[in-house]
């Protein structure tokens, strides 16, 4: 923070000196003041942490046998890269995610325009919809893992009785139970898309709705042309912030099928908690969470380099 | 309004009273459960029709130490909450207030924290709390949780502070009012539906966390969420019990995010505008 509240001293617009220090500096010795803290903090408890597992990663370490530590290189990479289980974890994260993002993306923009206009209606049904977001992600997945069984849930028998699923249900299918989580995680998380999505709707200036209104412009011609294309910045920020959460699904996914039938729901998260905490093969677990964290670093690279932040202060 | 308009509002309403049903029927479902004797949960087909019973509540009761289980989620939300608000306000005005084009990126920065996956820390921070002694206690999940929620604390009062407006505080700093002072008695109140947003958000992911409980609690500190999760798959525990325990779990953000709806709405559509 010093470093980054130094360069306004360009600025500097009052000369007046107390106590040795001009006013901006002393202003900006405030400001560094009230970020270090919080600045610290974070770098302590969490980069710290990060960068100690980052460290394991290149050592073999297992808690089960205490004092064989030792460093190894890349083995417990090579190893995530033979593990046939770790490379359907990897690709089974990436279909989660692109699943999830998408279909939320597609429902949550449908609702956003469904609540467009500003009235008691629209407003009473935002602040409904967003229960399910508020519902524990745990029990969540406790609710759909008995709806949809296929024996007495209100979702799983019916399926099961119109043979859309397996005898022992959706979520023991593995062609299918990877989907019925994208359908979960869609159920959970659409209300907030399409809270963030109906804000940017709400920027959009109404005077160039209105004219494309008068130019003759239809429905879809508008939406096509004029709101989806004005609606880019919310759009990204909601796509990339969901994307970096569905990256780490665990809670659902832990409870419902905790990665199977035979790995098919298996993500990365759900396999570096089980080396980690219940194998304790530490290293091979901070060798997965590096890998979550190169992914979600990439990502979040690529929306900050779409937005160039500074040069539109409209995030 | 002509009739072809009042049709489309129709429409348009009819629409949203089916999105409503899918989104709240799930919920509505689990805490009927919590109503249903068991031979009607299991009954396949599965019924609409029961006969109401408190059973399943006096089972929570039997089988779990609910105050113990209330008090231990409190007193890490709380906990939490207290503490990602005093690092990260500050932190967030200092951010906002900064002219240095640096400044956004030590705000993304700490955006990026938020998302960091819960395994990339846990791990070595479980590692760290069992060596110095903390394992087990209701610090250490308050420690971790309060990295992760100052982080996001700091970006949402960063766009608060950001979109308010600056001249008074120049104006009472001209008249001799402290930097501090200028802060706490000019900025602060300007910013209160962020505060109240950055609360909600601390609550919830505190109380709503199973991951860090489950791995850094014990026996006699752990939350509701963890008691939920071991409590399924236990024989004696139904589902109708479960529903009655989601009860306690649930209800409580549910009310906290309805009462304050307009700041949740807020918060998140801060980064928006």
């Amino acid at each position: 923070m010093s470093a980054a509240s130094r360069d306004g001293a360009a600025t500097d617009d009052d000369a007046a000196f107390s106590g040795g220090w001009s006013y901006t500096r002393k202003r900006q010795m405030f400001l560094a003041a009230m970020a270090t803290p919080a600045l610290i903090y974070v770098l302590a408890v969490a980069v710290g942490p990060m960068v100690q597992g980052f460290l394991y990663s290149f050592d073999s370490y297992n808690l089960i046998r205490p004092g064989s530590r030792h460093f190894v290189g890349l083995d417990n990479y090579l190893a995530l890269w033979r593990d046939p289980t770790a490379r359907r974890a990897l690709i089974n994260t990436f279909a989660f995610t692109f699943g999830a993002v998408t279909l939320e993306f597609v429902l949550g923009l449908c609702v956003a325009l469904l609540l467009w206009r500003d009235d008691w209606f629209n407003r009473v049904a935002l602040g409904l919809l967003l229960i399910p977001a508020t519902v524990t992600p745990l029990v969540v997945g406790l609710i759909f893992k008995a709806l949809l069984s296929p024996e007495y849930g209100m979702l799983g028998y019916p399926l099961a009785e119109l043979g859309l699923s397996g005898p022992r249900g959706l979520l023991a299918d593995p062609q299918r139970a990877l989907a019925a989580l994208v359908a979960i995680d869609a159920w959970e998380w659409t209300p907030l898309m399409a809270l963030i999505l109906l804000a940017g709707l709400k920027t959009l200036p109404t005077d160039i709705l209105e004219a494309a209104a008068v130019d003759g412009a239809n429905g879809p011609q508008r939406f096509w042309l004029v709101v989806l294309p004005l609606l880019m910045p919310a759009a990204f920020l909601a796509l990339i912030l969901r994307m970096m959460d569905a990256f780490r699904v665990f809670d659902i996914i832990f409870v419902t099928t905790s990665g199977g039938p035979a790995d098919a729901t298996n993500t990365l998260m759900i396999y570096g908690v089980k080396q980690g905490l219940e194998f304790f093969n530490i290293g091979a677990a901070s060798a997965v969470s590096t890998l979550i964290v190169v992914c979600i670093l990439l990502m979040a690279a690529a929306f900050i380099t779409v937005l160039k932040p500074g040069r539109n202060r409209h995030v | 309004m002509s009739d072809r308009d009042r049709l489309l509002l129709i429409v348009r309403r009819l629409a949203i009273c089916l999105v409503l049903v899918v989104a709240l029927a799930p919920v509505v479902w689990l805490f009927s459960i919590a109503y249903k004797p068991t031979r009607d949960i299991f009954a396949s087909p599965p019924t609409f029709l029961f006969t109401p019973t408190l059973d399943n509540f006096e089972s929570v009761f039997r089988y779990f130490k609910l105050g113990a289980l209330l008090e231990s989620s409190l007193v890490i939300a709380i906990g939490s909450t207290v503490l990602s608000l005093l690092l990260g306000a500050p932190a967030g005005y200092a951010l906002a207030r900064s002219e240095s084009p640096r400044a956004i990126w030590l705000a993304y920065f700490f955006l990026i924290i938020r998302t960091v996956p819960p395994i990339a820390t846990l791990i070595p921070f479980y590692l760290l709390m069992r060596d110095i002694g903390l394992l087990g206690t209701w610090w250490a999940v308050i420690i971790l949780n309060t990295a992760l929620n100052s982080s996001f604390v700091v970006w949402m009062m960063f766009s608060f502070f950001r979109s308010a407006p600056v001249s008074i505080e120049e104006a009472a700093r001209t008249d001799g009012c402290t930097d501090f002072g200028a802060f706490i008695r000019i900025a602060l109140p300007t910013v209160v539906p962020g505060l109240i947003a950055s609360v909600i958000f601390c609550v919830m992911f505190s109380w709503n966390d199973f991951l860090y409980a489950m791995f850094l609690t014990k026996a006699d500190t752990k939350t509701i969420s963890v008691a939920l999760l071991s409590a399924y798959g236990t024989k004696d525990i139904s589902w109708g019990t479960l529903g009655a325990l989601a009860h306690f779990s649930t209800l409580p953000i549910v009310a906290m995010m309805i009462l304050l709806n307009r700041y949740f709405v807020q918060g998140f559509t801060q980064g928006v505008h």
